[in-house]
């Protein structure tokens, strides 16, 4: 009997997830068009959003605001506004760290010696911050952004810690390759 | 006849350029809206005649950019309610009708031509979103009542 009502109760989860997860994936298909497409090119420099912008579209400040003003019109339009773009931070973080990992599998491939520990270290932080970017995903459009301001200026700050991690070891393997020229 | 060459740095063009024009325009939003509209909409080049004269276009073109992107971080970094201030502030600068205005910019959303060139995406859409709800919050203070987007 337990156990028929515990499958029961996994497969309700299951399906709610599964419903959130269409759910912010089609408002993310229609980032584009609201984006328009109009920004212009993003290189490597400017493909990491600045930490006080993570806190900012995460804090809870804005809807205390619009709380305030009683106007459930408002209100509404403020949680689709700004959980559309809490779900391009996601997006955007999670191309961001896929787009270093191929870099950095690209220079480890042509490193002659890869330091294992490292290599394995890079990997769980790069798994973790996958893992936390698609849990977000379904989790912005159920719970909204502001309940998951600590989970997301986390992963920032693992992004962060990657990124530091990768770019000290492609300076080593760029002093090591001019030590051996 | 001696040609004497000077090399300014973008900072002093910078400085000169928040002393004597930047501080003359009362709010943030106002700084940034002028500021991009020293770009060029077809080259993206920046261009200030005063500025280009008394140093260089080039050197110019530089502190017009970086001011650019700093006014622009720093409006973007404004909380709703800050912002909602500053649009305030920027409508009674023009000395426009309030209502027209404010229709016209949801219409319209000329807002969008202030980003800069080069700046993180997820910046850029927090700016436009952030402004769209200004605007519904001042239209909604201007007009009670009424659906506001």
């Amino acid at each position: 009997m337990i156990g028929t009502s515990s499958a029961l109760i996994g497969a309700v989860v299951l399906l709610v997830l599964i419903l959130a997860w269409i759910r912010a994936d089609s408002t993310s298909r229609r980032l584009p068009s609201t984006l328009d497409g109009w920004l212009p090119d993003h290189g490597d420099a400017v493909e990491v959003c600045p930490p006080e912008f993570v806190s900012q579209i995460f804090s809870g400040q804005d809807l205390a605001f619009i709380s305030r003003l009683e106007s459930p019109d408002l209100k509404r339009h403020f949680l689709r506004e700004r959980s559309a773009v809490a779900l391009l931070w996601v997006q955007q973080t999670s191309a961001a760290i896929r787009r270093i990992m191929r870099r950095h599998l690209e220079a480890s491939r042509l490193s002659k010696d890869i330091e294992f520990a490292m290599e394995a270290r890079i990997f769980l932080q790069y798994a973790q911050l996958r893992l936390i970017c698609g849990v977000l995903f379904p989790l912005i459009g159920l719970a909204g952004p502001q309940k998951l301001h600590g989970i997301a200026l986390y992963a920032d700050s693992l992004t962060q810690r990657i990124g530091n991690v990768l770019r000290e070891f492609e300076s080593a393997a760029g002093t090591r390759e001019m030590d051996g020229a | 006849m001696s040609a004497t060459v000077r090399l300014v740095p973008v900072q002093e063009v910078y400085d000169d350029l928040l002393n004597r024009t930047l501080s003359r325009i009362s709010c943030d939003l106002g700084r940034l809206i002028y500021l991009a509209s020293t770009r060029d909409y077809n080259t993206g080049n920046y261009y200030h005649e005063g500025l280009a004269s008394r140093f260089s276009p080039e050197v110019a073109r530089k502190a017009l950019e970086m001011a650019h992107r700093q006014a622009f971080y720093k409006v973007s970094g404004f909380s709703l309610e800050g912002l909602a201030s500053e649009l305030e502030a920027y409508l009674r600068s023009t000395r426009e009708n309030p209502q027209e205005f404010l229709r016209t910019w949801q219409k319209l959303e000329p807002y969008r031509i202030a980003i800069p060139t080069e700046v993180n995406l997820t910046v850029a859409r927090l700016f436009t979103s952030n402004l769209r709800l200004a605007l519904a919050i001042l239209r909604s203070r201007q007009e009670p009542g009424q659906p506001h987007r």
